[in-house]
């Protein structure tokens, strides 16, 4: 069905309540101010980039280590691989336990991509911000609380995408990678011209989805 | 909920799908938190009862769960806020002159700067130097200085009786006591400039303490003897806790009317002071502990 959301399936969820300090090194975590770690796979790399980032905005946790993994999740190492593996780190388990609970809930009710040819032949992942969490404001030199359009779809239908976005709406590029990337995607973030304009961005999500449709429909069109 | 889904949705319809879109999956309902009641645990201990009653320290006050019962966490609040009111009070303008006494202020220009600025506090403005010298009687045994200090509130509290008292009881022992002044913005050392300009054998400084829990009405007396600037703490004697649940302003009176004698004397002051030679005028006898004020009302009955 024509954009339809494909809910992401987290592959596996697991906590160290206190992780060796090698292992919080490792993963990027600060052994003086993180004991306990919160782990996740899931199936659509990007949603959960936006759940992690969530989670920041629901506990004092820190996301600590997100990484895709090579091909996307039809190539995975494991049937719990998925295409990314994401750490949260806190202080306490308690935190992780908060921050984990709304990772999981944006991840089933927000964060996903979308059918883009009816076929799940082609996805794209137009989600709006309207709040950045302290992880991807980082990530994006963005204040936190400010809003981003966070697009993704395959590298042709992206492009194309990414260029009605611009123009549909008074926003700027924050970062754009054009393909590929580790599961051959590409991603652009954008925000507001003007700063903690969140209509611009939905209405360029928006405009980036219209734009992969039609791509999906038509890939030959002149 | 999903501000994403909701653009899709409109998308959706925008380019003409007519199969309806999939129903949206319900958020899970948050159970409400647990109502936590806890068993009060106020039945008194073996002794804390008779260990209370010999200080104001909160001791015997139980625990509701792991914390403290509420009453116990209102009267520090309000214990709190007493000590908080009394170091923002300021001695209005034109209280000294009413009450009778030479207004002097030091150098410090506002409320915020004498709490920042102690060394200010500690030396006349040119003007008060210059009422000083203008109205004062030099020369006298004794000068007592009213002051504001950390307690405006105390000053004008129990600040004139003190001074009263106290001018009466050097003048009972045949001291001679100088010009009623009262400094504005003051800290104790204030008492050595005044004190060499107008020639005191001593000087006594009264003035409002750094309020504790719920004394907010405490005041302090400082005395010195041949003030000057330049003079420590080492040179100094003092008594604190001028209150009616501490010392009593007029009980204090005596006992610094005795020291400053003392003094005078002994031609010396603080440290090199023989305080055994006069400890049977200035010691105190025995003295029930103080009595916590009670500023709010206890939620349960007395254990």
């Amino acid at each position: 069905m024509l954009l339809e959301p494909i809910v992401p399936a987290v592959l596996s969820v697991r906590r160290i309540p206190a992780a060796d300090p090698a292992v919080l090194a490792a993963y990027g975590a600060d052994p003086a101010r993180h004991v306990s770690l919160g782990l996740v796979t899931c199936d659509q790399d990007d949603a959960l980039y936006v759940a992690l980032d969530e989670a920041t905005k629901h506990a004092p946790v820190d996301v600590v280590f997100a990484r895709s993994f090579y091909a996307g999740s039809a190539h995975a190492s494991g049937r719990l691989s998925g295409e990314i593996l994401g750490v949260i780190a806190a202080a306490d388990p308690q935190a992780i336990e908060d921050g984990l609970a709304a990772l999981i809930s944006c991840l089933a009710h927000d964060a996903c991509f979308y059918d883009a040819d009816g076929k799940r032949g082609v996805t794209v992942f137009p989600h709006v911000i309207s709040s950045l969490g302290h992880y991807l404001s980082r990530e994006a030199g963005l204040a936190p609380g400010e809003p981003m359009a966070y697009l993704v779809a395959p590298p042709m239908e992206a492009t194309l995408g990414f260029d009605a976005a611009l123009k549909a709406a008074d926003v700027r590029v924050v970062k754009l990678t054009p393909p590929p990337t580790e599961t051959n995607f590409a991603c652009a973030w954008l925000t507001g011209v003007a700063p903690g304009d969140l209509a611009a961005c939905a209405a360029a999500a928006s405009a980036f989805a219209a734009a992969v449709v039609d791509v999906a429909a038509r890939p030959q069109a002149r | 909920m999903s501000a994403t889904r909701d653009l899709m949705c409109a998308l959706r319809a925008r380019l003409g799908a007519s199969d309806p879109a999939p129903p949206r999956v319900p958020m899970p309902v948050v159970p409400a938190p647990p109502a936590r009641v806890y068993a009060s645990r106020r039945e008194p201990l073996r002794g804390d009862a008779e260990a209370a009653r010999h200080t104001t320290a909160l001791l015997g006050i139980g625990h509701v769960g792991t914390r403290y019962a509420t009453d116990v966490v209102l009267q520090f609040q309000a214990e709190l806020a007493v000590a908080h009111e009394a170091v923002a009070a300021e001695l209005p303008d034109g209280w000294a002159g009413d009450h009778g006494f030479v207004p002097l202020v030091s150098r410090v220009a506002s409320h915020r700067e004498f709490l920042l600025r102690p060394d200010l506090g500690r030396r006349l403005a040119p003007d008060s130097l210059q009422r000083l010298r203008d109205r004062a009687e030099r020369g006298k045994d004794v000068q007592i200085i009213l002051a504001d200090g950390l307690s405006a509130t105390a000053c004008m509290g129990s600040g004139p009786a003190l001074y009263e008292a106290l001018a009466a009881a050097c003048q009972r022992r045949g001291l001679s006591v100088g010009t009623a002044v009262c400094a504005r913005f003051a800290r104790v050392w204030l008492e050595d400039e005044i004190g060499q300009e107008v020639g005191a054998k001593v000087a006594v400084i009264l003035l409002g303490e750094r309020p504790g829990l719920g004394t907010g009405d405490g005041l302090s007396a400082y005395l010195v003897h041949g003030p000057q600037v330049g003079k420590t703490d080492g040179d100094r004697n003092m008594m604190s806790n001028i209150h009616a649940r501490g010392t009593p302003p007029v009980e204090a009176a005596d006992r610094l009317a005795a020291l400053a004698r003392a003094m005078i004397e002994q031609g010396t002051s603080g440290v090199a002071l023989d305080l055994a030679r006069v400890a049977a005028e200035i010691e105190r006898g025995y003295r029930a502990p103080q009595v916590r004020q009670r500023l709010v009302e206890r939620d349960r009955k007395e254990p």
